[in-house]
């Protein structure tokens, strides 16, 4: 009953929390960033076509340029097999596509567990070797704050206690479950204070830079 | 040793020779600090607001660095470069300031005197960094706003110091002034070249470098032939000709603003439809990119760089060169702030291919290439020498390993950097202007 009571909480008013504070704080976040403006650049621009120059940074930079691709070749490849695998999770669990069409309305196909399995455990291995790396590399261990590190803590969290109610580990099931929703809802709750909010800010970075550069004539 | 090296040698022995200026009296660690974080906030807009809240803390802008490739020391990391701002950012104006505050540790005095050896002796601006950063974050611009900090606080290097007092008091750079212009155009004007000085009813004025006057005076004779082969009505004013800003080099907004002014105001008083800028980076993104965000205006005159000039001349039917007869090959040297923060990348390509000069480039080139280490005041300073020479032997294994003849560049700075790190380590591939190339190839 104890059990069935901290899983109610977190699918029900632990979630609605969560995700409160996940919009707000996201919101809040953009807006105050946005509301500082920025000073209009008054020199004569070599390149007007700014949409064109944001939308081709924000492609390019995808891939690293020639130039720089060997001496960051693994974290450009690391960094795409964690977030493919952490969506593959994420995104095509079955279970996990149930919860969103309770909320969305719609659902979409899953793929096999046992793609999902290998995906989480690729995800939750990647993400821990990244760790290492933050921790033991002389220029990212120097400039890693504590948000880096929580925010790796965080997002660990619900692939390690997901990983372990799939395959049964630990706890009873819906302790398990629970657990997992209550790590999904640590890490709404956490998302707008931290550096994830990468995920809403590189496309503007990306595009502004592009157009900062555009503006003299040079593809960025 | 030829002639141009021994010049570039006695500038070095010139510059030694600068006072160090002890740190200015009256000013108290606490101020120094507040006039830091003021210089910090007045420039922390929306697009700082993103870029600093999209950084990862990935580290890749270090795999850029010359300065950390050179020495792996992690604390030329370009990120590492702007953390002050970060902290600054973040206690002062991020929308979560209230929860990061407790967090985040204040600037500090000590931070200030550290910080310093890291934007200006590890840094010359080059925005190589700019040009990694997955999250598309503006890096360089990030760490200039620190230089800019530390230069409202009067820390900037002593030497740098002097300099920009001195162009800002007195509209001269280590003694060169509208005198010394005049006697150096008078030699030149005896060999033969035509430069005209202070003439009213001109449309085009051309801006020189202190560096050009003392070093390459062949380089502005260049010019020279160049602008009046293509019937320019141009002139040069002994009292605004310099296109090097020490205010912007040294950090000092008010000072940059000063020698911005200079050659603003002339313009606008004698009627300047077009400022051409010789062989300067720095000369030319101070005025160019820099100019009317300086004044607060749009100018009143279009800035070209003297290749572009050339380049459209060339185009137009108005300038023809002659194929060159030896066959030789050339390394191009980008000076970062004409090629990656300026947009003049393919121009002083097809002028060296219009000459039939087979171009050899470097592994890295262009958009990428390395600085010469010595941008943006690296040059002047006596504590950075040791790191310049570093980033130099970075770029000479890159130009050995193209194999070219030559190297060509179009930056004043960089071939003196050039010519003194090959000097030290007795490398013997000619490094040449690009404009003076360009000057003796000119049809008759």
């Amino acid at each position: 009953m104890e059990n069935m009571t901290l899983l109610d909480f977190a699918r029900g008013p632990g979630l609605q929390w969560a995700l409160w504070i996940f919009c707000l704080g996201v919101v809040w976040r953009i807006v105050g960033a946005m509301y500082l403006l920025g000073n209009k650049d008054l020199s004569k621009a070599r390149r007007t076509n700014y949409i064109r120059s944001g939308l081709r940074a924000i492609l390019t930079r995808s891939t690293p340029a020639e130039a720089f691709e060997e001496k960051i070749r693994f974290q450009h490849i690391s960094g795409y097999a964690w977030h493919l695998a952490l969506f593959v999770s994420v995104l095509f669990f079955a279970p996990h596509i149930l919860f969103f069409e309770s909320i969305l309305g719609f659902s979409w196909p899953h793929l096999p567990n046992t793609i999902i399995l290998f995906s989480g455990a690729v995800a939750t291995a990647l993400l821990i070797a990244l760790l290492i790396r933050r921790a033991t590399h002389p220029v990212q261990r120097l400039i890693s704050t504590a948000d880096d590190y929580i925010s790796i803590a965080v997002v660990l969290l619900p692939l390690i206690t997901g990983l372990a109610a799939f395959a049964h580990i630990g706890l009873r099931y819906e302790t398990m479950l629970a657990l997992h929703l209550l790590s999904v809802e640590l890490m709404l709750i956490w998302y707008p204070f931290s550096k994830l909010m990468h995920a809403f800010m590189t496309f503007p970075a990306r595009y502004q830079t592009g157009t900062f550069f555009g503006h003299r004539g040079i593809k960025a | 040793m030829n002639s141009q090296t021994t010049r570039a040698l006695e500038m070095e022995a010139a510059l030694e020779q600068i006072e160090p200026t002890i740190e200015r009296k009256g000013l108290s660690d606490d101020e120094r600090v507040e006039r830091a974080k003021q210089a910090f906030l007045r420039k922390l807009d929306g697009r700082k607001a993103v870029d600093l809240d999209t950084c990862i803390h990935c580290g890749m802008c270090a795999e850029a660095c010359p300065f950390y490739l050179t020495t792996q020391n992690e604390k030329y990391a370009p990120v590492h470069k702007y953390r002050l701002l970060r902290r600054l950012y973040r206690r002062r104006l991020s929308p979560m300031r209230w929860l990061y505050k407790p967090f985040t540790p204040d600037i500090t005095i000590d931070d200030l005197r550290e910080w310093r050896h890291y934007v200006f002796d590890a840094c010359t601006g080059c925005a190589r960094c700019d040009m990694i950063c997955p999250m598309g974050v503006n890096v360089s611009s990030l760490i200039r706003i620190v230089r800019e900090g530390i230069g409202a606080a009067d820390l900037m290097p002593p030497r740098l110091q002097r300099l920009k007092n001195e162009q800002r008091d007195k509209n001269s750079i280590v003694g060169v002034d509208g005198e010394y212009l005049r006697n150096v155009v008078a030699t030149l004007n005896d060999q033969g070249a035509d430069i005209p000085l202070d003439k009213d009813g001109a449309d085009t004025m051309l801006l020189t470098t202190v560096t050009e006057l003392r070093l390459f005076p062949t380089a502005l004779a260049a010019n020279a032939k160049i602008l009046n082969k293509i019937g320019a009505n141009w002139t040069m004013y002994t009292d605004a000709f310099e296109a090097a800003n020490l205010g912007y080099v040294a950090g000092d907004t008010k000072a940059l603003r000063t020698a911005t002014a200079r050659i603003v105001e002339k313009a606008r008083e004698q009627g300047i439809k077009t400022v051409v800028v010789g062989e300067t980076g720095h000369g030319y993104q101070t005025l160019r990119w820099l100019g009317a965000n300086t004044m607060g205006e749009r100018l009143p005159f279009d800035v070209y760089s003297i290749l572009e000039v050339v380049a459209q001349a060339q185009a137009d039917g108005r300038l023809e060169l002659k194929q060159q007869a030896n066959g030789s090959s050339v390394s191009y040297q980008d000076p970062c702030r004409l090629s990656r923060k300026g947009g003049i990348l393919e121009q002083p390509r097809r002028i060296l291919e219009s000459m039939g000069y087979e171009i050899r480039e470097t592994e890295v080139h262009g958009r990428e290439d390395y600085c010469c280490g010595g941008g943006c005041g690296e040059y002047v300073l006596s504590t950075g020498s040791k790191l310049r020479h570093k980033v130099f032997d970075l770029k000479r294994h890159q130009f050995e390993d193209a194999g070219a003849d030559e190297v060509v560049t179009a930056c004043a700075s960089c071939r003196y950097n050039l010519l003194i790190g090959a000097e030290k380590v007795e490398w013997d591939t000619p490094i040449t202007s690009l404009v003076e190339t360009v000057a003796a190839h000119m049809a008759d």
